[in-house]
């Protein structure tokens, strides 16, 4: 078996910032905010040194941004990686807080030998834009140190690999201070003198923690790791180290997370047609944004557009200090079986969703309705109005052909007559029910012209006198 | 004479009063033959803006449309209703043939929105035909509609008050509709692009409430003058 080990040496500097189009200089402090941790070269280029004190860093950059760690978001943004990650190896760990493992070796057939798929996950590295050191080892332990270390390559070759392992100073071979000392004192500078020694020898003078470490390294006893399994879902975060107040500040990240949204969708081969975008703001209640689309959707400038137009609609309540991009509904991607010749169908299907999706958007989802006949007899309830959805079958026009004749235009409500129609048409035709639900209708319906030329539905209620409820449009 | 003037004559987009030549225009047939004879051969100009000038609803306006909006349902593309003064009675537009399928309503209130929607759904190759009753709309309004129009291969009619018929427009046919005493629809051609104005007809519509034409009108002895009042 072969291990690939990526070693992110500073994951939150990086993620930070590429979500800034303006690169200014930042570092990341420790929880307690005294020590710098790690510096952007922009800072490093000020004479900015990771392990400085946040004081005397400030003094050389009054600029200076500063961002905190955090446990909790540095695994999250390890698990972000992890998960495109999965795209191209099945078998990966993480490794808390900054590195992830994969296993490379039944790999290599696929991409085609080894440094293929170094070139895959270095590209893969270069497109999200994040630095990482990478190594390769015949156990775990083997590739985390040398990663560690940052002295990886491409090889698979046991000698070389042998021979950067027995170079790493013992500090750096994961041994604990104890062992450290302890093997010092016996003369061992590197990880390669204590591998030299008789295993047996070993054992007599080392504690069985330290021997098993060295055995997991060379791999004589099993380093069972357990992998990770990618949740189905989406979720993308961008923080801001400046709060963002227009919206438009808010697009730079965004089209990155859409990109993002897209390649993932793509992968899995799905759509999706909910998208939820939450704003956090310092002091309020985050906003939560739902984007709909009328139809599946994985296209990140489609997305993009709905997303804009919701800006337009309402602006910021608040400065932005973070931005959640969250998708939990899939559905999986229909083969389009409408397509002719042509390709026509399909791009007509296409554009009347993106039609909806944007009017939607723009005008709330409630502006939009589809109208439909219901079988009843009182006018106002014979017919309903539904939410939009795109039907391709074609209902057969007999099943109306049968219908009474009818005005094309119905009032919202009857309305009372104003004056003497000029001239009586048809009629009259009774219409009664309605008594089995309390909505009881008892009418007289006349068609009548009235003086102004227009041709009105009339009808007479028993109880309450003369009224129009529809035009001959 | 150089091209460009070749073209534009062409094109019809020089008016030549003494000759009236068929434009070579994008047209959609009205479904009504004396009013398409009117119209030079053509019907409603797809990629222009259409008006319909009337006083009061129910004078026959929609069903003027509704040989148009079958055939454009039928197609496959969708018909929206913009702002509709009243509600579409859905099993009479069913009951005419009409795939309610196709059929979109859209309600908004704000004057921007109503300006913001049919610039896109005149610029989208799934529209077919658009109504919409705007209200008050200024000529620079228009003027931006009648560009998204082009854009786009679209019928699009609106429907506004007669008053508006004094008003210029750059909308490129404009037509004044009245009742008349029987139940026919009178056609005024206020506007035209490429050819004269001023010529009208007469569109029987009278089966758009099952009254035979030639038949007497049947008088119903309506309780009308006695029972109430």
């Amino acid at each position: 078996m072969l291990w690939l080990y990526l070693h992110f040496p500073h994951l939150l500097l990086d993620h930070i910032r590429r979500s800034h189009e303006k690169q200014q200089a930042l570092v990341v402090v420790e929880g307690s905010g005294h020590k710098v941790l790690q510096a952007c070269p922009v800072a490093q280029s000020q004479g900015i040194r990771s392990g400085m004190r946040l004081k005397t860093a400030i003094s050389l950059c009054p600029q200076l941004q500063i961002a905190r760690a955090d446990q909790q978001q540095e695994t999250r943004i390890l698990e972000d990686q992890a998960r495109w990650l999965y795209r191209y190896a099945a078998y990966i760990v993480l490794v808390s807080p900054d590195g992830i493992l994969a296993e490379i070796g039944s790999l290599q057939k696929l991409y085609g030998g080894l440094s293929a798929v170094w070139q895959t996950v270095e590209q893969g590295l270069n497109e999200r834009q994040l630095n990482a050191w990478i190594a390769i080892g015949h156990t775990p332990l083997a590739a985390t140190l040398i990663a560690r270390s940052g002295q990886g390559e491409c090889t698979a070759d046991s000698g070389h690999i042998q021979r950067t392992l027995g170079q790493l100073p013992l500090l750096k071979a994961g041994f604990d201070e104890k062992a450290c000392q302890r093997l010092q004192r016996l003369g061992l500078d590197t990880l390669g003198d204590v591998l030299k020694l008789p295993p047996k020898e070993l054992a007599k003078r080392l504690s069985p923690e330290v021997v098993v470490h060295i055995q997991k390294i060379q791999g004589s006893r099993p380093d069972p790791q357990t992998p990770w399994q990618p949740p189905h879902r989406f979720r993308q975060q961008a923080d801001f180290v400046q709060d963002i107040e227009q919206s438009q500040g808010l697009l730079f990240p965004l089209q990155r997370m859409l990109q993002e949204l897209e390649d993932d969708l793509c992968w899995r081969q799905q759509d999706t047609d909910s998208l939820l975008l939450i704003l956090q703001h310092r002091h309020e209640e985050p906003t939560r944004l739902r984007v709909r689309t009328s139809g599946p959707e994985h296209r990140a400038e489609a997305f993009l557009k709905l997303i804009q137009i919701r800006f337009d609609q309402s602006p910021l309540r608040a400065p932005v200090m973070a931005m959640v991009l969250s998708v939990q509904r899939f559905i999986d991607r229909e083969a389009a079986n409408e397509r002719d010749l042509l390709g026509t169908t399909q791009d007509l299907n296409e554009a009347w969703h993106t039609l909806i999706s944007r009017l939607q958007a723009r005008l709330g989802s409630d502006a939009l309705t589809q109208l439909s006949p219901q079988a009843d007899h009182r006018p106002e309830r014979a017919w309903s109005a539904s939410d939009i959805s795109r039907h391709s079958g074609h209902k057969s026009s007999d099943d109306f052909a049968s219908l009474p004749r009818r005005p094309l235009w119905l009032l919202k409500g009857p309305q009372p007559i104003t004056e003497a129609p000029s001239e009586w048409l048809s009629g009259p035709e009774r219409i009664s029910g309605g008594w089995w639900d309390g909505q009881r209708v008892h009418r007289d319906y006349y068609i009548a012209k009235l003086n102004s030329g227009q041709l009105a539905w009339v009808f007479h209620d028993a109880r309450d006198g003369w009224f129009v409820h529809g035009w001959f449009g | 004479m150089s091209d460009i003037l070749n073209t534009l004559m062409r094109d019809s987009r020089v008016w030549q009063g003494h000759r009236q030549g068929h434009t070579s225009h994008p047209s959609e047939p009205t479904g009504y033959q004396v009013l398409d004879n009117q119209l030079g051969g053509i019907g409603w100009p797809r990629g222009a803006l259409s008006e319909c000038l009337l006083d009061a609803y129910g004078i026959g306006e929609l069903h003027l449309l509704l040989p148009l909006m079958k055939t454009v349902a039928d197609r496959g593309k969708t018909v929206f209703w913009l702002n509709p003064p009243h509600t579409p009675y859905a099993p009479a537009m069913a009951r005419e043939g009409v795939n309610l399928d196709q059929v979109v309503m859209v309600r908004t209130d704000d004057q921007g929105d109503v300006l913001w929607t049919l610039e896109n759904c005149l610029r989208s190759p799934a529209t077919g035909l658009v109504m919409a009753w705007p209200g008050n709309l200024a000529t620079r309004d228009i003027r931006r509609l009648q560009l998204a129009a082009e854009a786009g291969s679209n019928v699009c009619v609106l429907f506004r008050d007669r008053q508006c018929a004094d008003q210029n427009s750059p909308a490129a046919l404009r037509l004044e509709l009245e009742p008349d005493h029987q139940h026919n629809l009178t056609v005024n051609i206020i506007k035209r692009r490429g050819s004269w104005p001023g010529q009208n007809c007469s569109l029987a519509m009278a089966h758009r409430a099952d009254l035979s034409f030639n038949e007497a009108p049947r008088v119903v002895e309506g309780p009308w003058p006695t029972s109430r009042r």
